[in-house]
């Protein structure tokens, strides 16, 4: 029988008192949930935090591309997109995560904020590829429409293309800071003491398992949960504003 | 280079000026509001605009007709600059497009700045309204938000006044009940009239249709003709690109006959629907068979 198997019988084996006992010796004693709190607290400050720099870069890269693509302007600056996206879609988080800890900013010692910048960087590329698709998305008809009444590029793109490319790609952007997210747990290759390095360091000073790192997974997953039920309430707002009965 | 008409200069040199609509000056009616010349437009290697000039004069309402592909949507999207021509100058108003405002009348070149010529040609397209066959309504805005929309953000009108404005329009084009709706709740028809609201909310001095009721189901093609009808009867100078033979017999003043690039033919309805070009007869006789 696998080795994991039959230890789970045996926690299993020793019910209802002996659950309690390691829930006890896992959360309680030492005030070990702390390490838990703490993780969630800086798991949320790095998604929170990185999920926004990643919209602001991806919105930034995703007009000077969709710009060039339409007009030819602003090529040095597509060019400089383009290097950055590939790079970072073309190496591993991690990896850029080790790059950004020891050697860009090793001089810095705040690793929630270097957490912040690693994936948010990273978050930017992929999100400047989805609003990318969603400004293609939309018929050349509608910025046609908008400059033929005067407005300028910057104020159709603001007003008539940005706000319908959104609700096209909301799905996609909610999927995108799901992902980073989860990702964040990669954070404790450098030490941040995030969600998942608690249930770590529970394990290493208990030898237990089981309950830590499925309390840390359940805690992933309610947050998941919580965020797609708030996204869907979101995009069934959106529809309703465009389907409001007169 | 060629110079411009010396009509043009004549227009620019009229005083008079309101300031409510926008910093042109006026033009009078029956004087040159659009000068076109010698006007090219290729795609690539094909030839769309082999070298058109014409004068399209205030009040007037021209219907521009011809076989597709003969570039009659090419040459109205290039009077708004939706399309950039190759070659060839227009002028609006006796302000030159194709230069953004670059080129004067006496034919000097005053090297206007990337961002200077795109505030003209701002300014110019808020003076030109334009409808197209697809009505392009914005499908995010109600359609009241459609209609004040440009009015506030280009001319920058108190959005009481833009509203006034709009429910205006909106019971001129016969649909005040639809301030609220959005776009995808309307009929074809429907939202072709709103398209017409919201161009005529930027008081244009022109109005370009690009093929207007080819999109629509033929029961809906009427409505749209008469709101049509009751800009020309109020003087409006439009430019219509269009299939609908009637409209253009009884609301033209004068008719463009496109193909190949170049106008083939050109005059009144009379003279058109009686032409001795034989490539016009033929047009005719087959646009005659197809919508009977």
């Amino acid at each position: 029988m696998p080795a994991f198997l039959s230890s789970m019988l045996d926690a299993l084996a020793g019910g209802w008192n002996s659950f309690a006992e390691n829930f006890y010796i896992c959360f309680i004693k030492n005030n070990r949930w702390q390490y838990i709190t703490n993780g969630l607290g800086n798991t949320l400050q790095v998604a929170l935090c990185a999920v926004i720099l990643g919209a602001l870069i991806g919105f930034l890269l995703a007009i000077i591309r969709s710009t060039h693509d339409k007009h030819g302007r602003l090529g040095f600056l597509n060019a400089i997109a383009k290097v950055y996206i590939t790079v970072i879609r073309g190496t591993p988080m991690t990896v850029q995560l080790l790059i950004a800890y020891f050697i860009i900013f090793a001089n810095i010692n705040n690793k929630v904020l270097i957490a912040i910048l690693a994936f948010g960087c990273n978050s930017g590329a992929y999100v400047a590829e989805i609003i990318r698709a969603g400004i293609t998305s939309i018929e050349d008809g509608q910025m046609e429409a908008a400059r033929s009444l005067g407005l300028s590029y910057a104020q159709g793109m603001y007003r008539i293309i940005l706000p319908q490319a959104i609700r096209n790609i909301l799905p996609a952007l909610g999927n995108e800071f799901i992902v980073l997210l989860k990702d964040t747990s990669i954070a404790s290759f450098i030490g941040l003491d995030d969600l998942a390095r608690g249930g770590s360091i529970i394990r290493s000073q208990t030898y237990q398992a089981y309950i830590p790192f499925l309390a840390v997974a359940a805690i992933y997953l309610v947050l998941v949960m919580i965020f797609s039920k708030l996204l869907g309430i979101l995009e069934r707002h959106l529809h309703d504003t465009r389907a409001k009965e007169v | 280079m060629t110079k411009p008409s010396s009509s043009v200069p004549a227009a620019v040199s009229a005083p008079a000026h309101d300031p409510f609509l926008s910093d042109r000056p006026v033009v009078p009616a029956g004087k040159p509001l659009i000068v076109v010349e010698d006007l090219h437009k290729s795609f690539g290697r094909l030839q769309v605009l082999r070298g058109i000039s014409t004068t399209i004069l205030k009040g007037e309402v021209v219907v521009v007709i011809g076989p597709s592909g003969g570039g009659k949507s090419t040459f109205l999207r290039c009077l708004n600059m939706l399309e950039k021509p190759t070659s060839g100058r227009i002028w609006f108003g006796g302000e030159e497009l194709v230069s953004c405002g670059s080129i004067q009348p006496d034919g000097t070149d005053l090297h206007l700045s990337h961002r200077r010529r795109e505030a003209n040609l701002n300014r110019y397209r808020s003076d030109m309204g334009m409808v197209f066959q697809r009505f392009n309504l914005f499908p995010h805005m109600t359609v009241l938000d459609n209609i004040t929309l440009a009015p506030r953000l280009v001319r920058h009108v108190s959005p009481a006044d833009a509203k006034a404005k709009a429910m205006e329009l909106l019971t001129r084009v016969g649909l005040p009940e639809k301030a609220v709706a959005y776009p995808q709740q309307l009929s074809g028809g429907q939202m072709q009239r709103i398209a017409i609201a919201r161009a005529l909310a930027m008081e244009p001095r022109v109005m370009l249709f690009d093929e207007p009721t080819s999109a629509l189901d033929p029961e809906m093609v009427g409505e749209v003709l008469s709101v049509m009808k009751e800009l020309a009867a109020n003087h409006m100078t439009m430019v219509v690109v269009t299939h609908e033979m009637h409209f253009a017999a009884e609301v033209a003043d004068r008719i463009f006959f496109l193909e190949g690039g170049v106008i083939a033919d050109e005059g009144s309805p009379d003279q058109i629907f009686a032409s001795d070009n034989p490539r016009t007869r033929i047009f005719l006789r087959q646009v005659e068979h197809s919508s009977t």
